[in-house]
């Protein structure tokens, strides 16, 4: 693995790949997120994801794609704390594959790079027929958020959290402003990415110095100006807030619990918020899987996360309409009995092998591995390979394992459940 | 042993392979450098097994008996095997579906070990009456949560409006009501008849060897030859008009789903032509490489979701197309209109052989993961192939082969068509 500054604020990490039988490049641009532009970034990656000015046709692109035997090309926009990351990634045979001899590496490199730094452009702004489709199409995943219940509950809670902060501001963007969303207004937010960005380029089993080539190549000349990765936040503690939805034909109750450590201060390693939470929801053998769903039979569903850069912890679950507040109880209950309680070495050994197995599975996969380092990339570490990341997590004690989980202050219930009398109505067989 | 690399178009899928005298078959595809290993363990028993005859005894089974009992596996005399895992670091799974039940595996360490716990936990059933009432409780919740998946709830209509008694009508979980009425006798049963090793398939892939997967069946009791229960099974294929034509219901969703489904013929065991013909005709008609769907995107008739598939199971066999819109009734209309044109006047060569060069490439891709490639050769061996004949079966496979599967196929005669809608406030 290896690390190189390319420009100011332009980086390539090589990582290995020989064993695999497919490359990969991808290429990530993290820039500040604004709530003016949230609606703007999300159509302009959809935008981008329709073609480039050497291949404009969505259509053409797909065939394109599929010539060069099903690569795989995806543009996405991410959170990172209060910063947004636009990345683009390309995955392929490898050219010892094709069944033509084709250089199929080059090809990639082309097609990735020129979705992000030659976007097909009319008269100086985004094609206006490219924008409508894409911010009509937009508006329909913004509608349809409701129909994945598990999600819509976190989305719901994610809202009263975060409210007006930063790390709120909507991924999707904002269904009311899809009208504001024009070629030129998408243009400008374009440019600010470019202008803004730290770009990071990471290439698996592919020639790096002909990547990082092709990269200058297409950076010449844009207007440069990258912005210092976004602090760390927390919301403020609050009393409990508790809110409830009630949906017409509903038949299974979601409960997402939202805290918060209130400052984002001596904020945990990610080695014992990964212990802490691999306890508490994060695996099989977790508190809440086997004594709330395993034990007590109440919820199918059960798991916790943290996310570190905004100081927020998570427990979703799926659970009967009339048991929420006892499932809700008995969670609040797991959560305080390693805070408190005793939790034995071998409670913390069991879970720690497993989250050192999938550190050591990671150099199975080529996006796995990407992840890992990337992840230290927006956290600002030096890069280290899983094998040490084996070495921190093992020296994660029980002490800062409780440390963790105190820091803690439940925040936000957010319950969507059924309204009375219309629990699971609506199968073809009552009609 | 069977080394399938015979070609260098099929040598990127290599495993190799040995049926042991039990008749389990075990399949490895060893991968030099990986760090972990994939364990796969299944058997040809899942939903749609609702009857057999078990040494002359006629066995009726609930739905959701594959699933239950996929559940109960999990849980040994020794405990639970997720706590098991838990000591030498693996993760474990288990699901179900229409046609097997699979165990799975994933670690870096203790791999004998490992192996020993996936294959004793399948090879030891323990059933009892307090753990039975248990898990009822947890599936009722996980049937509960599929009952509002909008997706999930639309391919089951589908299902219930082509087939009149085909057990794909009733969920793979089964219901509530149903899964109440298991008992620990009724899974020995099922144990006896479906978990026998000429049953079921070992596949392992990453840093392990053959060798070392057919120590560990040995270890397990699982190599030497042994006296079977005599099992029998037949699931009929239907005829005739389709049950039910058109399905309407509501669901807390912002826009209507729709679905549609053409009964096909169930495939022909060995019939690999078709079956790949009939996984490539829904790219071939409205994927992403079509006008059809460029057509579809840019009016917003569909959103990226729209999507065909081919659901395959013993005496069935369906592909069905599934997605959101505001006039699902203009879009079915549509995709007829397009089938009977493809029908008339052929499939584009050039979609032809890019969604070809497509599937080579995804199972290229799919092999390079522990996971998937364990999968993919467990999958094809229940099937009576290897990997290897699968892509020389794409390899061969022409527009004309394409043409000729479509002059019978996704007639509208044998389609089923299901609409939720959004549930208003007097629903």
């Amino acid at each position: 693995m290896e690390r190189k500054q390319l420009a100011p604020g332009v980086h390539i990490t090589t990582l290995e790949a020989d064993k695999f039988n497919r490359c990969r490049i991808a290429i990530h641009l993290r820039f500040p997120a604004r709530r003016d532009t949230a609606t703007l970034d999300a159509v302009l990656t959809q935008v981008l994801e329709r073609g480039y000015a050497a291949c404009p046709d969505m259509t053409a692109l797909s065939r394109k794609l599929a010539g060069l035997y099903g690569a795989d090309l995806g543009v996405e926009l991410s959170g990172a704390g209060i910063d947004r990351v636009l990345s683009a990634d390309i995955c392929g045979i490898k050219d010892a594959y094709a069944l033509a001899g084709e250089n199929l590496t080059d090809a990639y490199a082309d097609i990735v790079f020129g979705t992000v730094f030659e976007p097909y452009l009319v008269d100086g702004v985004f094609d206006a027929e490219a924008v409508r489709i894409e911010t009509e199409t937009q508006s329909l995943r913004l509608q349809a958020e409701l129909n994945a219940k598990r999600l819509y509950c976190v989305r719901q809670a994610r809202r009263k959290f975060y409210g007006d902060s930063p790390a709120g501001i909507e991924l999707g963007g904002y269904p009311d402003e899809l009208s504001a969303v024009t070629p030129e207004a998408l243009k400008a937010e374009y440019d600010r990415i470019l202008r803004q960005s730290r770009i990071d380029v990471m290439v698996q089993g592919t020639d790096a110095e002909r990547v990082a080539e092709k990269l200058l190549r297409r950076l010449d000349g844009v207007p440069r100006d990258p912005q210092e990765p976004g602090a760390l936040v927390a919301m403020p503690r609050t009393p409990l807030r508790r809110y409830t939805e009630k949906l017409p034909g509903l038949t299974q109750a979601k409960l997402c619990m939202l805290f918060t450590t209130g400052s984002a201060d001596n904020v945990p390693t990610v080695s014992a918020l990964r212990v802490a939470m691999n306890l508490l929801g994060g695996a099989s053998t977790s508190r809440l899987f086997m004594n709330v769903r395993e034990k007590q039979s109440l919820c199918y569903y059960c798991g916790a996360a943290a996310h570190r850069a905004t100081g927020a912890m998570m427990i979703d679950s799926g659970v009967e309409p009339g048991k929420v507040m006892q499932a809700e109880a008995a969670m609040l209950a797991e959560w305080e009995g390693l805070k408190k309680g005793p939790i034995t070495q071998e409670e913390m050994d069991d879970c720690r092998s497993g989250l050192l197995s999938g550190m050591d599975a990671l150099e199975d996969s080529l996006s796995a591995l990407e992840g890992w380092y990337y992840g230290q990339i927006l956290r600002g570490e030096p890069l280290y390979p899983p094998a040490y990341g084996k070495v921190l997590t093992s020296a994660v004690t029980i002490d800062e394992v409780r440390r963790v989980l105190e820091q803690y202050s439940y925040s936000v219930g957010y319950v969507v459940t059924a309204r009375p009398g219309t629990e699971g109505k609506g199968t073809p067989d009552e009609e | 042993m069977r080394n399938n690399t015979a070609n260098p178009a099929s040598s990127a899928v290599g495993c190799q392979s040995v049926t042991l005298p039990s008749g389990l078959r075990v399949i490895c595809r060893t991968m030099p450098g990986y760090s972990s290993v994939h364990g796969f363990y299944a058997a040809d028993f899942g939903s749609v097994h609702r009857q057999f005859t078990l040494d002359g005894r006629t066995v009726t089974l609930p739905a959701g008996t594959a699933h239950f009992m996929e559940h109960k596996m999990c849980e040994t005399a020794a405990g639970d095997t997720f706590a098991l895992y838990a000591k030498t670091g693996a993760s474990a799974n288990a699901f179900t579906g229409y046609d097997r039940t699979c165990y799975v595996f994933s670690a870096t360490e203790k791999i004998d070990e490992n192996l020993d716990i996936l294959l004793g936990q399948v090879g030891k059933p323990w059933f009892t009456k307090a753990s039975i009432a248990k898990e009822q409780g947890i599936i009722a919740q996980e049937i509960k949560m599929y009952d509002d998946s909008p997706d999930w709830r639309l391919l089951n209509a589908l299902f219930r409006g082509l087939y009149r008694a085909h057990p794909l009508r009733e969920d793979i979980a089964g219901t509530v009501q149903s899964i109440a009425e298991i008992t620990p006798p009724l899974l020995y049963d099922c144990a006896k008849a479906f978990y026998a090793p000429e049953n079921m398939v070992l596949s392992v892939a990453g840093k392990i060897t053959l060798g070392q997967a057919v120590e560990a069946c040995k270890r397990n009791g699982l190599y030497r030859a042994r006296k079977n229960h005599a099992v029998a099974w037949d699931i009929p294929a239907e005829t005739g008009a389709i049950p039910q034509r058109e399905q309407h219901f509501t669901m807390p969703v912002n826009r209507p789903c729709f679905g549609v489904a053409y009964r096909e013929p169930p495939l022909e065991k060995g019939d690999l032509k078709r079956e790949l013909l009939l996984a490539m005709l829904s790219d071939l008609i409205c994927g992403g490489l079509t006008e059809f769907y460029r057509k579809l995107y840019d009016t917003s008739l569909v959103n990226p979701g729209f999507s065909g598939d081919c659901v395959t199971a013993p005496g069935a066999c369906c592909v069905a197309f599934t997605g959101e819109s505001e006039q699902p009734r203009q879009v079915v209309a549509l995709l007829q209109q397009e089938i009977e044109r493809l029908r008339r006047d052929g499939i584009d060569p050039e979609i032809f052989r890019l969604v070809k060069n497509q599937m080579y490439g995804e199972t290229l891709g799919s092999m390079e993961q522990p996971d998937e490639a364990a999968e993919d050769a467990a999958d094809a061996c229940l099937k009576g192939r290897t990997l290897a004949e699968e892509i020389e079966a794409l390899a061969a496979l022409t527009v004309q082969d394409a043409d000729a599967l479509l002059r019978t196929a996704l007639r509208e005669e044998t389609r089923a068509y299901v609409q939720i809608d959004p549930a208003e406030d007097g629903d």
